[in-house]
């Protein structure tokens, strides 16, 4: 469970995020969409304790995440590029990351074998293209086999295999009963696999809901979109 | 905390410069002691030097660059580029989300850096001093004890001294560089000594007080005094690193 509630969050005197309220629930694979500049990764990065918000709260759970002890059991987040320092070899990387939160190396080599990078693994992060980089974060994050995953845009980068692949994982886990907050700016990724979705633009949350309300009258979840940020945007995509 | 300790050693360990630090750091002085041997034992004999307590010791400054690399790369490393495809992205965020209080995320830093460099001090300083033992034994006699823990002592405070200063720089190349030309080429402390005698307080010029005995030096401080100033310069970089460190956004 995921609650986020009236963060704001101002950078270099300019205010990115206004009240931002909203809620990802256990069993659903939840969208947070948006143009790039919306929002999303700065909200994903107060959700996760990376930055701070002048106010309100983001909580996982019902704790803030800086609160959580051993966080990777309950949360597995993917951000932007691999996390890996780039002269470090992939496994070297999860071994450190097992060992900050007490996990077994031999969940190393099970999370390798899941997004299919055991063949990698003895080798540098920096020359791993991006689709591996991405597979490579993803692991990071199923180390502790997390009840919460938070993804922001998991997508990108991704062989047209590698979506399908990540498509149904995630819907998968959504299943099992964890909670999938995944960002992007491709609706018709989200369109495919969201249960519930909140669309941001210009740091507003402008509707939430389940999939068919936001779509509401319209054809598809991307004329809703249109439509529902085109007001004053002039497409900036 | 030890798993958090053991978790910094594995990340540290996983870096190809660790190990220029670890490798360069622990075999400059012994090599230093070994190369300078012909030309020490010559002036011996000419006379024109009389006071060798500081054989072995003397040595151990070249290779203060492990230290320093280690502190340095210690922070730097969780600030470099993750690669061309994401510039923004950095270790750094894989490193808080495993561990998100910053403070417990700090002193386990602190402590792998100690435990590292501690113990590379103290195998070099036991390579460089046998080693002189060896090439000039009839001439040199082993330090005391308290000498030798100084010296270990200054490479620790040395390592820390890098680390607080790229803790507030978050780039590793411009407090390497700095430190690096300071210890070897020119060093811009040891000039300043000529300018005021205040100079003599700067962290690394003191803290080789705490072990050296013949370098030549403006004013009189006493090795518990060297240590003490070089501990206080260490913790208010800490300080204002560690507080910076706690409040910044990643």
């Amino acid at each position: 469970m995921i609650t986020i509630d009236r963060v704001s969050k101002t950078k270099s005197r300019t205010q990115i995020l206004y009240d931002v309220s909203f809620e990802a629930r256990p069993g659903r694979v939840t969208g947070f969409l948006g143009p790039n500049g919306a929002g999303k990764t700065s909200t994903l990065r107060i959700l996760l304790g990376l930055d701070r918000p002048q106010s309100g709260t983001a909580l996982i759970c019902g704790r803030p995440y800086r609160k959580l002890d051993r966080p990777l059991t309950t949360v597995g987040a993917l951000l932007d590029g691999s996390g890996a320092h780039r002269a470090r070899k992939a496994r070297a990387h999860l071994r450190w990351v097992a060992a900050s939160n007490g996990l077994p190396d031999s969940r190393v080599d099970e999370v390798l074998e899941i997004v299919g990078l055991t063949g990698a693994a003895r080798k540098r992060a920096g020359r791993f293209s991006l689709g591996m980089s991405r597979r490579l974060g993803l692991a990071t994050a199923l180390l502790g086999d997390p009840e919460v995953l938070v993804l922001d845009e998991p997508v990108n980068g991704l062989d047209p295999a590698g979506i399908r692949w990540i498509r149904e994982f995630l819907k998968d886990s959504a299943a099992q009963g964890r909670t999938v907050l995944l960002s992007s700016h491709l609706m018709g990724e989200l369109a495919e696999i969201a249960d519930d979705v909140i669309v941001i633009d210009k740091g507003r949350v402008v509707i939430q809901g389940r999939l068919a309300e936001v779509t509401g009258g319209h054809r598809t979840l991307e004329d809703a979109f249109l439509a529902l940020t085109a007001a004053d945007s002039g497409g900036s995509w | 905390m030890v798993r958090l300790v053991r978790a910094e050693l594995r990340k540290l360990f996983g870096l190809p410069t660790a190990w220029v630090g670890l490798v360069l750091g622990t075999l400059a002085a012994p090599l230093i002691v070994l190369l300078n041997a012909p030309y020490t034992r010559r002036a011996i004999a000419a006379g024109t030097v009389t006071d060798t307590s500081d054989l072995g010791l003397r040595e151990l400054g070249l290779g203060l660059i492990g230290p320093m690399i280690l502190g340095v790369i210690m922070v730097s490393s969780e600030y470099t580029s993750t690669g061309p495809d994401s510039p923004g992205a950095r270790q750094l965020t894989t490193t808080l989300t495993a561990v998100p209080d910053r403070r417990r995320l700090l002193t386990a830093k602190t402590t792998a850096l100690v435990l590292v460099v501690a113990a590379q001090a103290a195998v070099t300083a036991t390579a460089a001093l046998s080693l002189a033992e060896v090439l000039h034994g009839d001439h040199t006699s082993m330090p005391a004890a308290a000498r030798v823990a100084g010296a270990i002592l200054y490479w620790t405070l040395t390592a820390l001294l890098a680390y607080a200063i790229t803790l507030i720089t978050r780039n590793g190349i411009v407090p390497l560089t700095f430190l690096i030309i300071n210890s070897a080429v020119v060093s811009v402390s040891y000039l300043l000594t000529k300018v005021t005698d205040l100079a003599a307080y700067l962290p690394d010029i003191v803290g080789a007080r705490m072990f050296l005995r013949t370098a030549d030096f403006p004013v009189e401080i006493s090795p518990l005094t060297a240590g003490l100033v070089m501990t206080a310069w260490v913790a208010a970089l800490l300080a204002v690193g560690g507080v910076l460190f706690h409040r910044r956004d990643v």
